[in-house]
């Protein structure tokens, strides 16, 4: 059995964190969000796969090229859509295959249940169907997709995991693939409608920090680096190679800490929270529930919570992240979120910055002492 | 320049020599040929001139287990199939692939044409084979042993012959390794054919023959047997693979964040350390890249260490009266080459030595002849190198250089340095569209900067030469005004390094000195220098850090303009016409 997993886009609803890498290749837990998928179909026997990558492809290719079970690549040149994307791995294709979104999380036992149906598609109910394809179920085949309702009635959406057969490349007319679906459909064609276990979707920036949450109990909790005798190391905790924790620094798990970092004296990092390779974290700083990137630092006597750090940003010290809730518009969407701060690449703050719920683009500068309030674009100053 | 590889062992050695071939042709590529020894006596000969990946080749003739192969870089006789390898003695009982440049062949020539061996080609390598065929009696070993006495110059032999069962490998002064498999022996100009078959390999010194059978290998020097420890390599498979990238150079240009970080971090041994902190003044030898990469050490190491440095082109450097060894020795030559095989740089750093200096190389090759000759040496980690055009290894060269500064000068600048691998994953993503555009269309075009980005300039038209074949120049931005001006009109475009710092203000008014002849100019210059990208055609920008920093940022930039002006112009990037990648020929 093939499998084709699609990930050429670029996620622009996850922006500012999209700008160096497409969406699948964003770390949760510290792997990239295709990895988890490859592994749900190693799982199941399913070693030939192929890639479709686009945006920022050399970034995935580079990590695909080191993947244990190699991979066939596809490159779309240009993000026309889902169904074009699938086109372009049309010439890979000898039969019966999965199709799999190489940036949503889905388990291993999901994809058990539909490779051996000819035409299906794995549903999960939804409480805010509205931002994906609203899947109406009739006598447990699909009747009808509709992709990003303003309004939905029903709460069962697509979780664009489909196993077909050739035949489906006959409906592509347009570039999106419910389009296909539907004409398929239209046409006679059954796809049945499958309950998927477990699957994840990260739409907004913010949601990072739940996938990042379950993804993190699943993480094996090896010990590498160097670990302080007075060091307090509690729970489900992963540490790379070459990182060294500072004596009385506290780590509750499900923690996850990347391969040379240094977490310096009286740090505390409590869980849910995923820690980059390369980082630094200065004395008496206190970490919860947050992703840091590669390569960032944070300075002493700061308070990290409900985060997401891209690579490369540097906080000053007595940074802090004040968790609120606020609006937030998102291409045209208006949307409740409660988080503390998304930083994008390379953002630097003077000692003494607050970020209050707030989202801020790439190579950002904050001067000393600011409150940093909700949305600052890219390359912006803040003094 | 060449490449060669040998097997023997109980696989077919035809396919596997080919796909051997494949991976060494960026070596050369004006012909190929392939010889084995099927089990019912004789050998079989298929050779062509073009290149390996566009040329089938008939592997049902070539049976047998034990073979070599060859790939050109030609340097006597045109590239045609008679002057392709294999060469075969008279009676076509020898077959034998050479890497290098027999010096006495004219004469060698005269003497066995005399004799009545009867010559089928203008290469010097074919005297070798008629050499061996008179001394040929059974034992292949003794004969190889007996007729590389007469040669003079620089050799990597594989040889093979219907009458004995072993290969035998022969090497002086150019590169070949043995891979070592399980009933199964490889040899090969460098890794890269080795890699998917085995990682244990064995290093030649100059001077060995060995003789190779699938149980195993004997080694000789100077008439005497040697043994010649087994080492792993830790370069990977899918370094050699392209992996779903366009080209080589793309893929390598993707991997400079990493190859700077590792190149950087690596532990400088015992020896470097001590050989760098007694320096007090340093010679650079190098070519090509590795020259630039020389130039930008000097640039930094002057400024910001207050220590003396000279930079030479290697070939030059034998030219120029002996360099007079420094009081008690106080004087380093430090040797940069990618392949650690380049013939120039090789012949000047045994120049050095003959004068006492003491010795450093900066290579990428572990085991490569460099590390032989210099005294100590600094191995870059950027991973084999298959694009002509050096990208990840001049990355490297400049990561070597700035963490031996750090030696030089205290550590204090560990922590800039530490964080260049982000700002070089920044220029990555840098679009250069506009410039290429102007660049493509051009028939020439300069490349200008002052102070460090002097080099980086430098390096800039060199990747646009060599891989989009348009004319281009690197000149000190001041430089330009002494003769080149006469060459600017509104079809040379020039790319100017404006970064801020000292050079900012003066490479503003070089700017519009150019511009008021016409010339359109593309500005590489940080993000948001409002200044300069007012006075440009074109304005590339490039995230804002440190100085030291910005060399490598721009270096990169300037590599993405000349990979996609090639491409927009369909040019063969990976293997630019004339080209080879390691000069082992001076």
């Amino acid at each position: 059995m093939q499998a084709v997993i699609l990930a050429a886009g670029e996620g622009t609803r996850l922006r500012p964190l999209t700008r160096s890498r497409p969406k699948a290749m964003i770390p949760v837990a510290n792997r990239p969000v295709i990895e988890y998928v490859i592994k749900a179909l190693n799982s199941n026997g399913i070693r030939d796969i192929v890639v479709v990558a686009g945006y920022r492809k050399e970034h995935m290719l580079r990590y695909l090229n080191h993947l244990e079970v190699p991979v066939t690549v596809v490159v779309q040149e240009k993000q026309l859509g889902t169904a074009h994307a699938l086109k372009c791995a049309e010439p890979e294709i000898d039969g019966d295959f999965l199709l799999l979104p190489g940036d949503n999380y889905i388990d291993g036992a999901s994809i058990a249940r539909i490779k051996d149906e000819c035409n299906a598609v794995l549903v999960k109910e939804h409480p805010n169907p509205s931002n994906f394809g609203v899947a109406v179920i009739q006598d447990g085949y699909l009747s009808s997709i509709t992709e990003k309702p303003e309004d939905a009635d029903v709460f069962t959406v697509s979780t664009g995991i489909y196993s077909f057969t050739k035949e489906i490349f006959g409906y592509i007319d347009s570039c999106d693939l419910p389009d296909a679906v539907s004409a398929m459909i239209r046409d006679g064609g059954k796809i049945k409608a499958v309950d998927a276990l477990d699957w994840q979707d990260a739409i907004y920036p913010w949601d990072l920090l739940k996938l990042n949450r379950r993804l993190l109990e699943q993480i094996p909790a090896t010990r590498g680096g160097s670990i302080s005798r007075s060091a307090t190391v509690v729970g489900e905790v992963h540490i790379g190679s070459g990182t060294v924790i500072g004596p009385h620094t506290t780590i509750y798990g499900p923690v996850c800490i990347g391969d040379d970092c240094e977490i310096a004296p009286h740090s505390v990092i409590m869980p849910g929270t995923s820690i980059g390779s390369r980082v630094s974290i200065e004395p008496f700083t206190y970490v919860k529930n947050s992703i840091i990137m590669d390569d960032s630092g944070i300075g002493s006597h700061s308070r990290i919570t409900d985060t997401v750090m891209a690579e490369g940003c540097v906080l000053g010290d007595h940074t802090t992240t004040a968790v609120g809730e606020d609006l937030f518009e998102i291409e045209g969407r208006v949307l409740k979120a409660g988080f503390g701060a998304i930083l994008g690449d390379r953002v630097t703050s003077a000692p003494f910055t607050v970020f209050k719920n707030c989202l801020v683009g790439n190579n950002v500068t904050v001067g000393s002492g600011r409150v940093v309030p909700h949305m600052v674009g890219d390359d912006a100053v803040v003094i | 320049m060449c490449g060669i590889i040998g097997y023997t062992g109980r696989r077919s050695a035809a396919g596997l020599i080919i796909g051997g071939l494949r991976r060494l042709e960026y070596r050369g590529y004006d012909s190929f040929g392939v010889a084995t020894k099927p089990d019912d006596g004789g050998i079989a000969v298929f050779k062509k001139s073009g290149r390996i990946s566009e040329n089938e080749c008939a592997l049902d003739d070539l049976s047998g287990h034990h073979g070599i192969g060859h790939t050109r870089w030609a340097t006597h006789g045109i590239p045609d199939d008679r002057n392709a390898h294999p060469h075969m003695d008279c009676r076509d009982e020898i077959a034998i692939v050479h890497n290098g440049i027999i010096e006495n062949f004219a004469h060698l020539k005269k003497d066995l044409e005399g004799r009545g061996h009867t010559f089928r080609s203008d290469t010097d390598t074919e005297v070798v084979a008629h050499l061996i065929e008179e001394h040929f009696s059974g034992d292949l070993f003794e004969a190889v042993r007996m007729a590389v006495k007469d040669l003079e110059g620089t050799y990597a032999l594989l040889v093979i012959a219907g009458g004995d069962g072993r290969l035998i490998a022969a090497r002086n002064s150019s590169p070949l390794v043995l891979g070592v498999g399980d009933g199964e022996m490889f040899a090969a100009s460098d890794l890269a054919p080795l890699l998917e078959h085995t990682e244990r390999v064995i290093f030649l010194e100059d001077g060995d023959i060995a003789a190779l059978s699938p149980g195993g290998v004997e080694i000789c020097h100077a008439g005497k047997a040697v043994t010649r420890g087994v080492e792993r390599v830790a370069w990977r498979l899918d370094d050699v693979h392209l992996g779903g990238f366009a080209h080589y150079m793309l893929k390598e240009i993707f991997e400079q964040p990493q190859v700077f970080f590792e190149t950087f971090r690596a532990p400088v041994s015992d020896a470097v350390a001590h050989a760098v902190s007694r320096a007090d003044n340093i010679s650079v030898v190098a070519c090509g890249s590795s020259y630039h990469a020389g130039l930008t050490f000097a640039y930094l190491a002057e400024s910001l260490c207050g220590l003396p440095v000279r930079v030479w082109q290697a070939s030059e450097y034998r030219y120029y009266p002996p360099p007079l060894p420094g009081s008690a020795g106080a004087g380093l030559v430090v040797a940069v080459t990618q392949s650690g095989e380049t013939a120039d740089t090789l012949a000047a750093l045994k120049q050095a030595k003959a004068h006492n200096l003491r010795t450093l190389a900066i290579t990428n090759v572990p085991g490569s002849s460099v590390t032989r000759i210099a005294d100590s040496t600094y191995l870059m980690r950027a991973g084999p190198e298959i694009s002509v055009a050096a990208t990840k290894s001049f990355i490297a060269q400049l990561a070597a250089c700035m963490r031996i500064l750090t030696r030089l000068c205290g550590n204090s600048f560990d922590e800039v340095i530490s964080r260049a691998h982000i700002a070089i994953g920044e220029a990555l993503l840098t679009d250069v569209s506009d410039a290429v555009a102007i660049c493509a269309s051009a028939a020439s075009v300069f490349f200008v900067g002052r102070g460090p980005f002097y080099p980086a300039a430098l390096e800039g038209a060199l990747k646009m030469k060599e891989i989009t074949y348009i004319h281009a120049e690197g000149y000190a931005a001041g430089e330009l005004k002494h003769g080149p001006f006469a060459l600017l009109t509104p079809d040379t475009p020039a790319i100017a390094l404006c970064m801020p710092g000292a050079t900012h203000g003066v490479m503003l008014s070089n700017i519009k000195e150019m511009k008021a002849r016409g010339a359109p100019v593309i500005g590489v210059g940080v993000k948001g220098d409002a200044e300069l990208a007012e006075v440009v055609d074109v304005f590339i920008p490039v995230p804002e850090t440190e100085e030291v920093l910005q060399v490598l940022t721009a270096t990169v930039v300037l590599q993405l303009l000349a990979y996609h002006t090639a491409l927009a112009l369909d040019r063969d990037i990976d293997k630019p016409r004339n080209l080879a990648k390691s000069v082992t020929v001076e």
